[in-house]
């Protein structure tokens, strides 16, 4: 493997990478700002540069020096090179560039939501100068309400153009631009035009500074506040890796988590948006024919256990409608809970919507695919098919259950509701007329009116387990917030009907999977909880 | 050395209520285009050894060899491209423009040289937006040389069909710099590329591109026609052929003027711009305002490309020399040209966009009267982290301004600290409340 050495430490790297990302990788910090992975290199912050000292291709012993100091982001890394990044030379440039960057920055950080999280914040306790010099005006660049989601700070902009190069080259859409010239220049739209596709809120996070916000969660929250919880998208069946950010109980914001084979850096506005169900409408309390029921966890569920084990009697009388929505090891003791019931119970999916196709983006310019938006709005269908075919026996299309259920054979059927409400009306026909119907629901509405039986469940962000995406990647993911008062997991209550010791355990279940024939489920492990903090290098000011 | 008269000019009267316009019939009754037909009766090996020979250095400002340039084309790739530098917006220069204006054919008969030279399939004469009238020049010339077939046919010995083009900018400074240039001709924001790769290897449309200023591509008819010898005995070993001056500021007789290169700069300015005007010379820029300033003992420097180091400038540059006397006051002057770098300054990388605003906003603050002492060494400081460090930015712009004021500063510094000192405080005149609105 390939090494140089960058500040007197010693770098390895595999196949061909600029210096900057090599140090990245190698968790070593060159700072940064218009620099990022994902997008094309354009080299103009020039906070990056570095002195190098590069090996002669003649004599690869001999060390050369580069007399001009070089953008890291940018230059190859080269086996055997020589790297300064803290040389005077290279000191010197940092502390220059961020006072040019503060030049016109209006300093608004009690004001601003970035704060706390800033690129400039950071670095100029890094790197930058205690004071400022400048004692001419500030030039004053204008608020913009560029997008659905997203405003735009113009005074805080540091013209790194990473929003640009977002909607060129990532969203394919290109609707930002730069306009004006030298220190006039603005990031905007085009004139009636706004910041409008499916994966706008990207630019907010790769905006290193307060100049691209959230408008969704602008001045809710001081970010230091927030805890990060690795998690997993339950929207649609990519499987994007999250982190919801959370503070007492309350859901902020989801940014996206890196990984390489899923999303990327990227989500889309659907995920990141969409976390309003884990706090609005939602049923809090049992119910009967959606009359609330003044009844302990315990009632509930001793009620949930009657009605089922009474039309259990009968052989194949019992159904159970599982969700895409639902974690597998939820979705697999239910099935495992009613089929000790009954053998011949019959299990069902409620089909996750799909809308339309999958949305490919594209890179105009490569051709190459950058983030696929996909049609089908459930993370885990995959996952319950999976139980279904592990468990076989009576399985059925729910479109068969109304027949079913018309000729007498069904007389009670338990469903894990949809927790977006997408799959309520085809449960609702298939379901009418059935002598008892149990539901478990995050929401109040849908199925929960005709239900003899509503019992309140949590939903993602309140709990953990897995979900498996698409192309069959099993992923866990971790509860964020503790769920809302009366509510429990699907799985905490079938863990009890089931009689198991102590609380319920997902990992504990995905053992009990992969005892009877899913052994993949063993393998996954949780997300790490908590984010590397680094200790801040100060420079002497 | 030996200069005998005007080469490039040679078809340019002298007399202003003589110029006028030389179209094609004209061009080829003074020998047009016969310098083309020797060149195709050429290989393009011979011709390329030819103008490495004569040590043809570009006249766009960095005095770059064109030979070399050239030879930098990889073999075997096509299409290829010429870009012909027209952008013409550096302060003090007017010699394309000069030379456009009255005699078109000299740049088509040499941008027809370098493309069967180069086997060039398309040439794009990229020409600053502000040059209407010239535009329409070259369009009309275009129109009559391709008329004639000098462009629009097969490249003798290829299948390669050359074409020329005008392509006008947008009135952008950064865009006559090379990999700018190109940006702006893709249709692109003109923003400096990131070198490498350089344009020999991928330039316009990612394909190998030469770029060649106005005056180079003229100089080529008369190398073919005379030879390479000839061209070296004017001019100093290192900067050899003719070149066009332009002269501005305080002289009698402003203007494009032809001499050798390394001739005196107090000759141009005594023989032909009819000496200094209302005063005694202080400075003068030797080409153009990014390359610095000439100090008052610096009044006889050679002319030529190696000018930079002798005379603590960036360079010749443009040879745009503007002149200034014990009149002139030189705080403004510098402010001036600091505006344009900060007007001008394209905006991409952070210590131009920002340093060339804040050295122009402290130095409209000098000129007003509020001027700290501290400002002198701020300003030297500002632009030496800006451009003096090497590599601090893409291109040359940021380079420039920090030349200004540092040579401005070192030579002048008198100038600066009186101008501090004196309107200190609050004893500002309404001329200099005037002058710091602007």
């Amino acid at each position: 493997m390939p090494t140089m050495d960058v500040d007197g430490k010693k770098i390895a790297w595999e196949g061909k990478k600029m210096i900057l990302q090599a140090c990245l990788d190698a968790g070593t910090e060159i700072p940064h700002y218009c620099y990022h992975q994902g997008l094309s290199i354009v080299a103009s912050c020039r906070i990056c540069l570095v002195e190098i000292e590069s090996p002669d291709p003649k004599d690869p012993a001999k060390l050369v020096k580069v007399p001009k100091l070089v953008p890291s982001c940018q230059t190859p890394a080269v086996d055997g090179m020589k790297v300064h990044s803290a040389s005077p030379k290279a000191l010197a440039n940092q502390k220059a560039v961020m006072e040019f960057l503060l030049l016109n920055h209006p300093l608004d950080c009690p004001v601003c939501d970035q704060a706390g999280e800033c690129g400039l914040q950071d670095y100029s306790y890094q790197y930058g100068r205690s004071e400022s010099r400048f004692e001419e005006d500030k030039a004053k660049k204008p608020k913009k309400d560029i997008g659905k989601h997203v405003m735009l700070y113009s005074d805080r902009c540091i013209m790194c153009t990473r929003c640009v190069r977002f909607t060129r080259e990532i969203s394919g859409t290109g609707e930002l631009a730069v306009f004006g010239r030298g220190h006039r220049e603005e990031i905007d739209v085009f004139q009636g035009q706004s910041l409008d596709n499916p994966l706008s809120g990207n630019v907010i996070d790769i905006c290193p500074v307060g100049a691209l916000l959230d408008k969704d969660f602008l001045f809710t929250q001081r970010v230091w506040f927030l805890k990060k919880t690795p998690s997993i998208s339950p929207f649609s069946s990519g499987g994007e890796n999250i982190s919801i950010e959370h503070n007492q109980g309350r859901v902020y914001r989801i940014k996206p988590r890196f990984n390489a084979d899923v999303n990327k850096w990227w989500i889309s506005d659907d995920i990141r948006y969409g976390w309003d169900f884990v706090h609005t409408n939602r049923l809090q309390t049992p119910a009967a024919k959606g009359v609330p029921q003044e009844l302990s966890a315990s009632q509930s569920i001793g009620q949930l256990d009657q009605a089922m084990k009474k039309a259990a009697m009968t052989p194949g009388a019992t159904l159970l409608v599982l969700n895409a929505g639902d974690s597998t090891e939820e979705m697999f003791l239910a099935a495992q809970w009613i089929r000790r019931l009954d053998p011949q119970a019959w299990l069902t999916l409620a089909e996750p919507k799909v809308d339309g196709q999958d949305q490919v983006f594209k890179n105009p310019t490569t051709g190459a695919v950058t983030y696929t938006l996909r049609a089908e709005k459930a993370p885990n269908r995959r996952g319950a098919q999976k139980v279904l075919a592990q468990l076989g026996g009576n399985v059925c299309k729910l479109a068969d259950v109304q027949d079913k259920i018309k000729v007498g054979q069904i007389k009670a059927a338990l469903v894990l509701a949809d927790p977006f409400g997408h799959a309520d009306a085809s449960s609702q026909t298939a379901l009418a007329g059935v002598e008892t119907l149990v539901v478990l629901s995050t929401r109040p509405d849908g199925l929960v009116s005709q239900a003899s039986l509503a019992l309140p469940v949590c939903t993602w962000a309140e709990k953990s387990g897995v979900f498996e995406n698409h192309s069959g990647l099993i992923q866990a993911f971790r509860q964020a917030i503790a769920p809302l008062e009366n509510t429990r997991s699907a799985g905490s209550i079938f863990w009890d009907l089931m009689d198991l010791a102590g609380t319920y355990d997902p990992a504990a279940v995905r053992r009990m999977m992969s005892e009877l024939g899913l052994a993949e489920y063993a393998a996954v492990t949780l997300p790490e909880q908590h984010e590397k903090i680094e200790l801040m290098q100060f420079t002497d000011l | 050395m030996a200069f005998a008269g005007p080469v490039l000019l040679k078809r340019i009267p002298d007399d202003p209520a003589k110029r006028k316009l030389i179209n094609m019939d004209q061009y080829i009754a003074t020998g047009g285009y016969e310098s083309l037909r020797k060149a195709q009766s050429m290989t393009p090996d011979q011709i390329i050894q030819l103008v490495i020979d004569s040590n043809l250095r570009g006249r766009g400002g960095a005095g770059f060899p064109c030979g070399s340039k050239w030879k930098f084309l990889p073999k075997d790739i096509h299409p290829r491209y010429l870009a012909v530098n027209f952008d013409e917006s550096e302060p003090g220069t007017f010699k394309d423009r000069y030379l456009t204006d009255y005699d078109p054919h000299i740049l088509l008969e040499g941008i027809a040289i370098a493309a069967y030279a180069n086997r060039i399939s398309v040439s794009y004469i990229y020409i600053r937006g502000e040059y209407h009238l010239e535009a329409k020049i070259l369009e009309k010339a275009l129109e009559e040389a391709y008329a004639k077939g000098f462009f629009g046919q097969k490249i003798p010995g290829t299948d390669i069909v050359h074409n020329c083009y005008v392509h006008r900018g947008a009135g952008a400074y950064i865009c006559g710099e090379e990999t700018g240039l190109l940006e702006s001709l893709e249709g692109k924001r003109g923003w400096p590329r990131i070198k490498p790769p350089f344009p020999a290897i991928a330039g316009a449309f990612a394909k190998p591109t030469i770029i060649n200023n106005v005056e180079t591509l003229a100089c080529l008819p008369y190398i073919i026609e005379y030879g390479a010898d000839w061209f070296k005995s004017m001019g100093t070993p290192s900067s050899t052929g003719p070149k066009l001056f332009g002269v501005s500021g305080l002289v009698h007789k402003p203007g494009v003027y032809e001499e050798e290169l390394g001739i005196k700069m107090s000759t141009l300015i005594e023989k032909y711009a009819g000496g200094v005007k209302g005063g005694k010379y202080r400075a003068a820029i030797p080409g153009g305002v990014s390359m610095g300033v000439l100090g008052t003992d610096q009044y006889d420097a050679e002319l030529d490309f190696d000018i930079g180091k002798k005379y603590n400038v960036l360079g010749l540059g443009t040879a745009g020399v503007i002149v200034m006397t014990d009149k002139t006051d030189l705080v403004v002057m510098l402010r001036n040209i600091i505006r344009f770098f900060a007007h001008e300054s394209c905006g991409q990388c952070t210590p131009c966009r920002e340093g060339t605003a804040w050295m122009h906003k402290m130095l409209n603050r000098i000129v007003a009267g509020y001027g700290k002492p501290r400002d002198f060494d701020m300003l030297m400081e500002v632009g030496l982290s800006m451009g003096s460090m090497p590599g601090t930015t893409i291109c040359g712009l940021a380079d420039g301004a920090n030349w200004a004021v540092r040579t401005f500063l070192q030579k002048f510094p008198e100038d600066f600290k009186a101008r501090i000192k004196s309107d200190h405080v609050q004893g500002v005149t309404l001329d200099a409340q005037a002058a710091a609105a602007v």
